[in-house]
């Protein structure tokens, strides 16, 4: 069970529910995940039509990549009272391996195991019917999400509170402001505690006072959640909220260890990558001295 | 605040493509059981969101069946002059059905491409979508029956205790709907041509059908006999126009045979196209 992966868990002291705390979950699984791969048929991707597939039939196609893996052999196992930060540069996987922690995608390959409720912050105004008064609304996502009609039914009146929307709550939501509808959506998407937390930077909404509850909101959330995932390119969090990181390249986990020591080894590679390009650049740049 | 202590992690995943068809079917079944509030309220919102800015708003469930009555009795009765007896309840028969039937069908594959915003964010079982949009016509479709009630104002000596029937051919029609729009719903999100090929199939479609003509009796635009026939029998819509035809039209009981053995192959069409669906479903968040 304990075999692998586990790093010396070097106690961080802003980590949620220390792990070596006597809580009788702490060391229990929150998170496994075996040789997950994902990956994308790149043909039929975003609004094919007969007729733009046909070159692949005819040969034309052919030397264009049918395939393109997302994540590959990606295996790690979080614990309850752990908080992971993932990271690495714009196109590595990250947000595909959040999806598929969400179970939004399937594996194509491995296996993903996860402990009781998963939510992600993904999902602010997704599936609103503007029709819909923002009180249906709430019913309606929450029926999306599966949530127990009888457990909306008790949190709804926090929620309303929580979006402060006033009488607009019985208004259809095509007649909100942006910003309403985005208050809306955020109440409902942080008013169920869940198991384990998916966060994708979604951090700020609204104006000044809204960002700073709904940041105040979401540090309730990280610290009340079993096991959290974060993707974030705000390095500085990474220290903050979460005692383990990996670094995904172009697909695959990199390194697994404690934060500092991974946003280290990033910055590093980023420099080297950003030297390796500018050297790229002067190479074939025509002017002496690129 | 946490509900059970006794949870463990979730059971390793059975890869959808090595599930059996069945199986996959039976899945699908039972999450439109298990999720029917969220298709109540989709359901609601469609009705809500149909008419919604138009002046008369939801009688438009009515005029609308009415007014495309109006326009096939000009081309029928004044162009080309082959109306038959009460023919405005005799269209009547076929224009209320096939409304609901080219709306539904339509909206039913349409409903995946639709939300596929909604499908890149949230974990939900996506067979809800072409079911509601199905179920939705349904209701326009028993609004539409007060239109036939004022139609029958005029041919008051048509209406028979017959007409309580209807429910029971649309019972089958759902069904036959509801098996087509879950297969193409899924088809639609790797084609976009679907919807489009679909509109004209379904207008061909239409005047293939027993509609504006009929197969039956005296009246029969393709007399018995004619090699053509057996062809247009094998029309599910033949069968189901002809029943609504005899129990509006005051000829008595539908085709009772007719309809229990296409139910039953609708039945299977829909246990199939469950499975296709279930089948695809994991692709959706991929390729949308």
């Amino acid at each position: 069970m304990t075999a692998t992966t586990d790093p010396p868990a070097p106690s961080v002291p802003d980590a949620p529910t220390a792990a070596a705390g006597p809580d009788a979950r702490a060391g229990d699984p929150a998170i496994e995940v075996r040789d997950l791969g994902i990956r994308y048929n790149l043909r039929l991707t975003r609004r094919t039509t007969i007729k733009s597939s046909l070159p692949s039939f005819f040969g034309r196609g052919e030397d264009a990549p049918r395939h393109f893996w997302a994540l590959r052999h990606v295996s790690f196992r979080l614990e309850h009272g752990e908080s992971l930060a993932v990271i690495g540069p714009n196109g590595a996987g990250k947000s595909t391996l959040l999806l598929a922690l969400a179970g939004i995608l399937e594996p194509t390959e491995g296996d993903i195991r996860t402990f009781g409720r998963v939510s992600t912050l993904l999902t602010l105004g997704a599936g609103f019917e503007q029709e819909l008064s923002g009180r249906d609304n709430i019913d309606l996502v929450a029926a999306f999400l599966g949530i127990d009609h009888r457990e909306m039914a008790a949190i709804t009146p926090s929620i309303v509170e929580f979006a402060d929307i006033g009488p607009f709550i019985d208004a259809p939501v095509k007649t909100y402001s942006t910003g309403m509808k985005a208050r809306l959506g955020f109440a409902i998407a942080t008013a169920i505690t869940p198991d384990i937390l998916l966060l994708d930077e979604v951090l700020g909404t609204g104006d000044q006072t809204f960002r700073a509850r709904s940041q105040a909101r979401v540090r309730e959330l990280i610290e009340k959640a079993k096991a959290i995932v974060l993707v974030t390119h705000d390095l500085t969090f990474v220290s903050e909220f979460c005692n383990r990181a990996l670094l995904v390249e172009r697909g695959q986990i990199i390194r697994e260890g404690a934060p500092a020591e991974i946003v280290k080894l990033y910055r590093d590679r980023v420099n080297e990558l950003k030297l390796l390009a500018e050297a790229e650049a002067g190479r074939f740049a025509l002017m002496p001295g690129g | 605040m946490t509900s059970t202590p006794s949870e463990a992690l979730s059971p390793p995943r059975v890869p959808t493509n090595r599930q059996r068809p069945l199986a996959l079917a039976a899945q699908g079944f039972r999450e439109l059981l298990d999720r029917r509030r969220l298709i109540r309220y989709l359901v609601g919102a469609d009705l809500k969101r149909t008419h919604a800015d138009t002046i008369f708003g939801q009688l438009w469930w009515i005029i609308d069946p009415l007014l495309q009555m109006a326009v096939y009795v000009v081309l029928v009765s004044v162009i080309f002059q082959r109306a038959t007896p009460d023919y405005p309840l005799f269209l009547f028969a076929a224009v209320l059905p096939w409304k609901w039937f080219s709306t539904t069908l339509n909206d039913a594959t349409q409903s995946v491409v639709n939300r596929q915003s909604l499908i890149r964010q949230i974990q939900f079982p996506k067979i809800v979508l072409p079911m509601a949009a199905v179920t939705a016509g349904t209701v326009s479709f028993a609004i539409g029956l007060i239109a036939l009630g004022i139609v029958y104002l005029f041919f008051l000596h048509r209406l028979t205790p017959w007409v309580l029937v209807i429910p029971i051919i649309a019972a089958v029609q759902y069904v036959f709907t509801l098996a087509l729009g879950i297969a193409l719903g899924a088809l639609n999100a790797f084609y976009r041509d679907v919807s489009n090929v679909l509109r004209h199939v379904v207008r061909l479609w239409f005047y293939l059908s027993p509609g504006l003509w009929t197969l039956q009796g005296e009246h029969a635009f393709v007399p018995e006999g004619h090699w053509a026939r057996p062809i247009l029998l094998l029309n599910p819509f033949a069968h189901l126009f002809e029943s609504y035809r005899s129990v509006t039209w005051g000829m008595g009981p539908p085709d009772w045979l007719a309809l229990v053995v296409l139910l039953l192959l609708s039945l299977v069409l829909l246990a199939a196209a469950v499975a296709l669906f279930k089948r695809v479903e994991p692709a959706f968040a991929r390729i949308l």
